[in-house]
């Protein structure tokens, strides 16, 4: 006798049982008196053709136990060791092995006009912090949720299976600590960027142009060009995308069923690498790829002449709304990183 | 670590089912640990080996010695070996009983989590007195002191019957059997059991058909059944293991299953035939059948003439009750009744299986006997693959029915009179005087006690309306719920008022939670007891086979073993001992097996004297030497024995009958186990002869019926030279003046049974089974409606029995049937309520819900509503709903289960919970760390009025009531 | 060489959940940790089935597949067991498991799960056979024995049946054929790839 706490009563089961009475009918028009229960039987493969799965009743509190068979797992072992890994790793090494090329072909894009030696402030103490509060959680929960996906594979045959299974217990506990502050971290991305991010008709001609990164000069910005609003966006919609599954995975059942739970993983893993792939392109132009941009998140302000170079109309807001406020002089050029 | 993944593969090697290595399985084991053996026809003989020492579960301490130890299992009347590994004094784990001829290594949830009951996470550790409100430990010493001074203060100024005496079915058979003789010798009728609300009417019900109250054949013997119709049980739940032999043997033998119930049971999931009717109209049912059986002539008509009484007297009910009939009254229609009956009378053998679905009724005696009458119509009685198998509900129900812990009678139906209370103290070796004298009077002494179902009532009622000399002012609980017997709002003012309460059991049940919630501050005492798995003794399975279970482990805490705590306050009240006289006492615990040896003397009437402790341990220790199907051995040192010497076992031990596996059975002869219809209730009636024509036991020297044995027959057939000396003298000295007289069951030297074995001769006579019984209220079943029917419409035509007094107390069915019609109840109550029983619990349940292993399984009360009844009361599946009841505005909060198990109209509620009242959680209530796991309202908060006229049987499965969500 | 499996035969199976209780009893399976569990199918309607269910044991394991520390192992037997001192309690065999068999002790903050624990087919883990240690974290370990997992040993109607799955197949081809009726080889084809005819 099934209990009845908290029994969920899915439609899967009740479209099953009226299939059934319904193959039972002919039975019961010849004697209109009669039950067979026996006869009557529910089978299998009619279940599961139907409806996939095959689901009933329990007399325990856990829902979940009431579905006795489900073989789409085998859809879902398919995505974590062949798609997944594939589509990860496609990603990643195509976008190191790109940004490799680019680099070698175009090298670090410059200062045109040289350092002017006069600072402007780009980003706040506060700005900063959150980025990097951000970042150092990205950085980790990358490694982190990487090594489920590709440690055992890259790293078990290295450490062996105490070590490994040592450590990723660590990176699990890692992983899901620090998905607090990096959920924080974005959502205070979100509000903080979220007027300078805004779409305008500025972004349409410095994408037409490429962003001037090939060309010989620089389209007009605001605070955040084009490209950076693409990064903006794609860090604060794909970083909802993979709290929101990523907690889904954290708290088992709470909202999902085991379907629920293998799509939440299937978007967390597939937007988690791709995620990690455009951070680091963002990684890339933001240090190496492009002089004076690191110190925009490093000390906070950039060079007058990288920010004419760059971001003009936010310069001329700058300039107009404070006067010479915020820039200063400093002793000696240090060139970026 | 996984360096050893690779080791251990190696190590363990192939392990093939054909390989007969010492680490692999060989495979005949193999075969049957897969489920094979006894599975299939072909296979089903395979012998089985000898048990296998090797032990799995924890494992035992380094060095300690593990021993396996036998015992019962307590859940129900299956009668499961369990099998238990012991190591250093701990129950370390359980393993298959395979050799067990009865359950083949099988358990249900209960049995196969029992090694729980004895770590005692919940127990009732510690005698504990209700003091000022406040439970409070005290010594067993200070314990038995008050409670005895307290009872025989009561005894002084009230008489003994003001202290009630409500034993149980889970102690031993000597244990039920030494609480009855405590009830004699402190002088009151007043001693009952469980199967006072289980199977009271089966008891009488049958023996007043036939001979014996019990089960004709055995569970095993249903394998040989073409045509299994359970009627009013459900074994799937109640009685799981007895299904592996229903549904293999139906499996074989593509047999019909029919069930016949309100609810569709798990056992009716695996029938092939499911009839729904109104609970309470299983007379009309049966009759219907009948009615078809009789209309094509089905009915076996060479069996009637022969072993038949009243047959003319049944037809006139049978006519009043055609098709048209029966369908407006129970609602089945009659094709389908036709087809039942059809398959009944015609495709046989078939036997009739019931429960408490047709015993729990004010008309339940009626109903039984309306079965057998059924059984006996189509001659569905008496030979393999028949009868009347009557699934009773605890371990040791029919022991404790057979040995009088009763209200009615002496041990071993001897009845109440002068010559069986004689017969008693001739075997108890103490004068009948001095007896008599325990008794306010002779004739109290020679009247029936009061039914436990009505134990408040007799709290309550006005003195003058208690045929004894005081109201019942104390109660003395060994192992028995209180919230199985109905209508608990009434007993809440009766445990108000009791001047004593004293529970002795495992655990507080609810009569601690309840007492306390009725407001008793003072002279209550909790005394634990131990489990049946820390005692010894013999259990009586429902096919009346006795088995020997071995003491696992010690009683744990200060739990002590039910026959210590006998003893004790039998010391304490001053006639130790006289009842001890033939009984061993060690430090305090009589010895069983002393018990046992004093019954096998005294119970000559139904044949419990061949079962020396010798014997039963003897079957223990071999039974892999018994055949599953027809339970006898094929070899062994108890080559010839059925398992277990189901009663009656004729004679003295020495005789070696083998016991009667199917009662009744003329095929075989009686040494073999063969028997005949009773000659109980005379040789003649108005001119018509009531024994057997033509029929008789296999080899009978007496080829035609023939009346009780007894030195007069004896001396009339000339066989009285049979008897030795020694025989003729004990007969000469019981019978005194008149030696005629005496006769098999009195004669304590056994000789009338030997010589009448010695010819063929079954002791009791041989005569026939009776359609009418007269001397019953209706000595042919007569249909009549619940007390509360929500079919008022019928009340007019089947109303029940008058009011009268009964067994000391009113019994005012009557008036409150009236009542319910004028007031209308039916309207404000529209809902029919039923209760029965769920797997994983049993009884009033709080030893089931105490273990952990089987709470985790049900954790809430519910009430079962059909989907149509829910919508129109706005009621949600796993909602919370109010049930209320149709007496005393009860009420109770479950939570519902919307489901189309239960037929439109009729809602249901499982039985075994506790611990709530009227919406309250009462385990504040329970002494600390000894309430259950899991608590919940009880059902029989629901329950009404209404109670069989003769048995006192109670009416928890029909009332009315009403459900709103809560 | 044995291909040990599981069969429960949904036409005898009661849902008295025998099997369940016995594999609290042999293995102290704490409350809350469910290895097997009885699902009823059609409840309370004709047609009503109960099935017995646990870790199936799968011929190519899902859940040996997608754990990411590679704690699972297969033995001689075919016997599906892990590693608790590897498991990490990631889930990842839950979400692959088509039978639900996977269970986690909640752990610490947030319902975080711990060691995975399934059924073993009782037989242990990767520690000595028949250890304190072994039992402590896998429970008993009956197939060194010769035992077979004390669930089917203990079934009530002999529904579920343990052993090889050439003879667990043939008892349930044999059974069916004489009864004339079957639902057939609950989860075989899932787990194993294959069904029973019948």
């Amino acid at each position: 006798m099934a209990t009845v706490c908290a029994r969920i009563r899915i439609v899967v089961a009740a479209i099953a049982l009226v299939l059934i009475a319904a193959m039972a009918a002919p039975v019961a028009a010849q004697q209109p008196t009669s039950v067979d229960p026996n006869a009557a039987a529910v089978k299998e493969q009619q279940l599961l053709q139907q409806f996939k799965r095959v689901q009933g009743l329990g007399s325990i509190p856990d829902t979940k136990s009431y579905v006795i068979e489900q073989p789409q797992g085998r859809d879902w072992r398919q995505y974590h060791e062949v798609t997944l890994p594939a589509v990860g790793t496609v990603a990643m090494l195509g976008m190191i092995v790109l940004l490799a090329i680019f680099f070698i072909v175009r090298g670090m894009v410059r200062i045109r006009s040289g350092r002017s030696g006069v600072d402007i402030v780009r980003f706040n103490a506060f700005e900063r912090f959150v980025h990097w509060m951000t970042a150092t959680c990205f950085v980790l929960m990358a490694l982190t949720g990487l090594n489920i996906t590709f440690g055992r594979t890259a790293l078990l045959p290295v450490l062996g299976p105490d070590a490994f299974s040592s450590w990723s217990l660590i990176a699990k506990y890692i992983h899901n600590f620090l998905s607090f502050p990096f959920t924080l971290g974005v959502i205070l991305i979100f509000f903080m960027w979220v007027g300078g991010n805004l779409p305008d008709r500025t972004d349409l001609k410095w994408l037409v142009q490429g962003g001037g990164i090939l060309g010989r000069s620089e389209p007009a910005a605001y605070r955040f060009n084009a490209g950076q609003k693409i990064i903006y966006w794609i860090v604060v919609l794909a970083g909802a995308a993979v709290a929101v599954t990523g907690y889904l995975l954290m708290f088992p059942f709470y909202g999902t069923t085991i379907a629920g739970m293998q799509l939440a993983q299937m978007i967390h893993g597939t937007v988690a690498v791709l995620f990690v792939a455009i951070m680091i392109a963002h990684a890339y132009i933001g240090t190496i790829g492009m002089e004076g941009a690191f110190e925009a998140m490093g000390s906070g302000t950039v060079d007058l002449n990288w920010a004419k170079e760059h971001h003009s109309l936010w310069l001329e807001e700058q300039q107009a709304g404070s006067g010479a406020g915020g820039m200063r002089p400093h002793p000696a050029a240090t060139p970026a990183e | 670590m996984l360096i050893r993944r690779t080791e251990r593969q190696a190590r363990r090697g192939a392990f093939s089912a054909d390989q007969t290595s010492e680490r692999g399985l060989d495979r005949r084991s193999f075969l049957r640990r897969s489920g094979l053996a006894g599975g299939l026809a072909g296979l089903g003989a395979l012998s089985l080996g000898a048990v296998r020492k090797a032990k799995a579960g924890p494992p035992p301490p380094a060095g300690a010695q593990v021993t396996i130890r036998k015992s019962i299992c307590t859940h129900c009347s299956v009668g499961c070996t369990v099998t238990a590994e012991v190591a250093n004094g701990v129950w370390i784990g359980q393993e298959p009983s395979w050799d067990s001829p009865i359950n083949r290594g099988s358990h249900c949830a209960k049995g196969a989590a029992v090694r729980e009951l004895v770590s005692g996470e919940r127990r009732l550790k510690y005698p504990m007195k209700m003091a000022n409100g406040q439970w409070t430990r005290i010594s067993w010493d200070q314990a038995i002191k008050e409670i005895g001074d307290k009872m025989l203060d009561i005894r002084a100024k009230s008489g003994g019957d003001s202290v009630y005496w409500l034993g149980s079915a889970k102690m031993t058979n000597e244990g039920s059997y030494l609480f009855r003789k405590l009830g004699a010798f402190w002088g009151t009728n007043n001693t009952d059991h469980q199967a006072r609300i289980c199977h009271s009417t089966t008891v009488t019900g049958v023996a007043n058909t036939w001979g014996y109250g019990a089960m004709t054949n055995s569970y095993t013997d249903i394998r040989n059944a073409k045509t299994q119709i359970i009627m009013g049980g459900n074994p799937a739940e109640a009685h799981p293991v007895s299904l592996q032999h229903l549904l293999e043997g139906a499996e074989l033998n593509k047999a019909n299953v029919v069930v016949i119930d309100p609810r569709l049971t798990r056992t009716a999931a695996h029938a092939t035939e499911y009839v729904r009717l109104r609970p309470g109209t299983d007379i009309p049912v049966l009759y219907g059948m009948m009615w078809h059986i009789v209309q094509n002539g089905w009915e076996d008509k060479e069996f009637i003439k022969q072993r038949v009484y009243g047959f003319d007297d049944l037809r006139k009910e049978i006519e009043k009750w055609p098709p048209a009939e029966v369908e407006r009254v129970s609602g089945v229609p009659g094709e389908q009744l036709k087809r039942v009956a059809q398959m009944f009378a015609t495709q046989k053998p078939a036997t009739l299986i019931w429960c408490m679905g047709q015993t729990q009724h004010t008309v339940g005696t009626a109903n039984v006997r309306a079965s057998c009458i059924a059984l006996l119509l189509t001659g569905n009685v008496g030979a393999p693959g028949t009868g009347a198998n009557i699934f009773r509900g605890h371990d040791n129900v029919q022991g404790a029915t057979d040995v009088g812990l009763d209200i009615v009678t002496l041990p071993f139906y001897y009845g109440l009179t002068e010559a069986a209370w004689k017969h008693w103290s001739r075997v108890w070796q103490v004068d009948y005087d001095f007896l008599l004298n325990r008794f306010v009077d002779k004739k109290i002494m020679e009247t029936s006690g009061i039914p436990l179902t009505r134990w408040f009532d007799a709290v309550l009622l006005p003195k003058d309306q208690v045929a004894q000399k005081d109201n019942v002012r104390a109660m003395f609980v060994q192992g028995h719920a209180s919230n199985s017997i109905t209508r608990i709002p009434e007993s809440m003012k009766g445990l108000a008022k009791l001047d004593l309460l004293v529970v002795a059991d495992p655990h507080p049940t609810t009569w601690a939670s309840l007492s306390v919630e009725a407001g008793r501050k003072d002279g209550t005492y909790l005394l634990p007891a131990a489990t049946q798995f820390e005692c010894k003794g013999s259990r009586v399975a429902s096919n009346r086979a006795l088995q020997w279970g071995e003491q696992i482990v010690k009683p744990i805490f200060e739990a002590k073993d039910d026959l210590e705590i006998m003893y004790l306050v039998a010391k304490k009240l001053g006639f130790a001992d006289q009842m001890f006289k033939n009984i061993k006492v060690d430090n305090n615990l009589p010895e069983a097996e002393d018990i046992l040896r004093e019954m096998n003397r005294g119970s000559w009437s139904t044949g419990y004297c061949g079962q020396s402790p010798e014997r039963l341990k003897s079957h223990m220790a071999h039974q892999a030497d018994f055949d599953m199907i027809t339970q006898r051995a094929a070899g062994g040192p108890n080559k010839g024995d059925y398992y277990g010497l189901p009663w009656p076992c004729w004679g003295s031990p020495e005789v070696k009958h083998p016991g009667t596996p199917l009662l009744y059975n003329t095929n075989l002869a009686v040494m073999d186990g063969g028997g005949c219809f009773r000659a109980r209730f005379g040789v003649e009636r108005n001119g018509v002869n009531m024994l057997a024509e033509g029929s008789y036991p296999k080899d009978s020297e007496i080829k035609d019926g023939y009346p009780e044995f007894n030195y007069a027959v004896l001396k009339k057939l000339g066989w009285d030279g049979d008897l030795t000396p020694d025989e003729l003298a004990t007969i000469q000295k019981i019978g005194g003046a008149k030696p005629e007289t005496v006769s098999w069951s009195t004669d304590l030297s056994g000789g009338i049974q030997r010589v009448a074995l010695k010819h063929g001769c079954v002791p009791y006579g041989n005569a026939k089974a009776r359609m009418n019984a007269f001397g019953l209220p209706d000595p042919i079943p007569v249909h009549r409606e619940p007390i509360y029917s929500p079919r008022i419409d019928l009340i007019a035509k089947y109303p029940t029995l008058p009011d009268a007094k009964q067994f000391r107390l009113p019994n005012i069915g009557f008036s409150v049937q009236k009542a319910a019609v004028d007031k209308g109840i039916a309207k404000k109550f529209p809902l029919i309520f039923s209760s029965g029983r769920l797997v994983e619990y049993e009884g009033g349940g709080e030893e089931t819900r105490s273990n952990k292993w089987l709470a985790e399984l049900q954790q809430d009360m519910f009430v079962e509503i059909n989907p149509a009844d829910a919508n129109e009361r706005g009621i949600r599946d796993g909602g919370w709903v109010i049930v209320t009841g149709a007496e005393n505005g009860s009420k109770a909060k479950v939570k519902a289960l919307v489901t189309e198990r239960v037929g439109k109209g009729v809602v249901w509620m499982p039985f075994h919970f506790g611990g709530w009242y009227e919406g309250k959680d009462l385990r504040a209530n329970y002494p600390a760390g000894a309430d259950p796991i899991v608590l919940g309202e009880s059902a029989n908060t629901i329950t009404t009025y209404g109670y069989d006229p003769a048995t006192g049987m109670q009416e928890p499965k029909v009332t009315l009531c009403q459900v709103q969500a809560a | 060489m044995a291909r040990m499996k599981f069969l429960c035969d949904a036409d005898r199976c009661i849902e008295c959940n025998a099997c369940v209780t016995a594999c609290k009893n042999e293995n102290e399976v704490p409350w809350g940790i469910n290895r097997r569990r009885v699902v009823t199918l059609n409840d309370g309607k004709p047609g009503e089935r109960s099935v017995s269910m646990a870790c199936m044991h799968c011929t190519d394991a899902p859940c040996a597949a997608v754990c990411p520390v590679n704690c699972f192992y297969t033995t001689a037997d075919a016997v599906v067991l892990h590693s608790k001192d590897l498991c990490i309690g990631c889930g990842y065999c839950f979400y692959a498991c088509p039978f639900g068999a996977p269970q986690y002790p909640r752990v610490g903050n947030f319902g975080s799960r711990g060691k995975m624990d399934k059924c073993t087919y009782c037989s242990g883990g990767p520690e000595a056979d028949n250890s304190p240690l072994q039992y402590a974290k896998y429970g008993a370990d009956r197939l060194s024995q010769g035992k077979l997992p004390l669930c089917a040993e203990m079934c009530s109607t002999k529904s579920l049946l343990a052993g090889d799955g050439d003879i667990i197949a043939q008892i349930y081809k044999d059974r069916v054929a004489q009864r004339g009726y079957g639902s057939g080889a609950w989860g075989w084809q899932t787990a194993y790839r294959e069904t029973i005819a019948t």
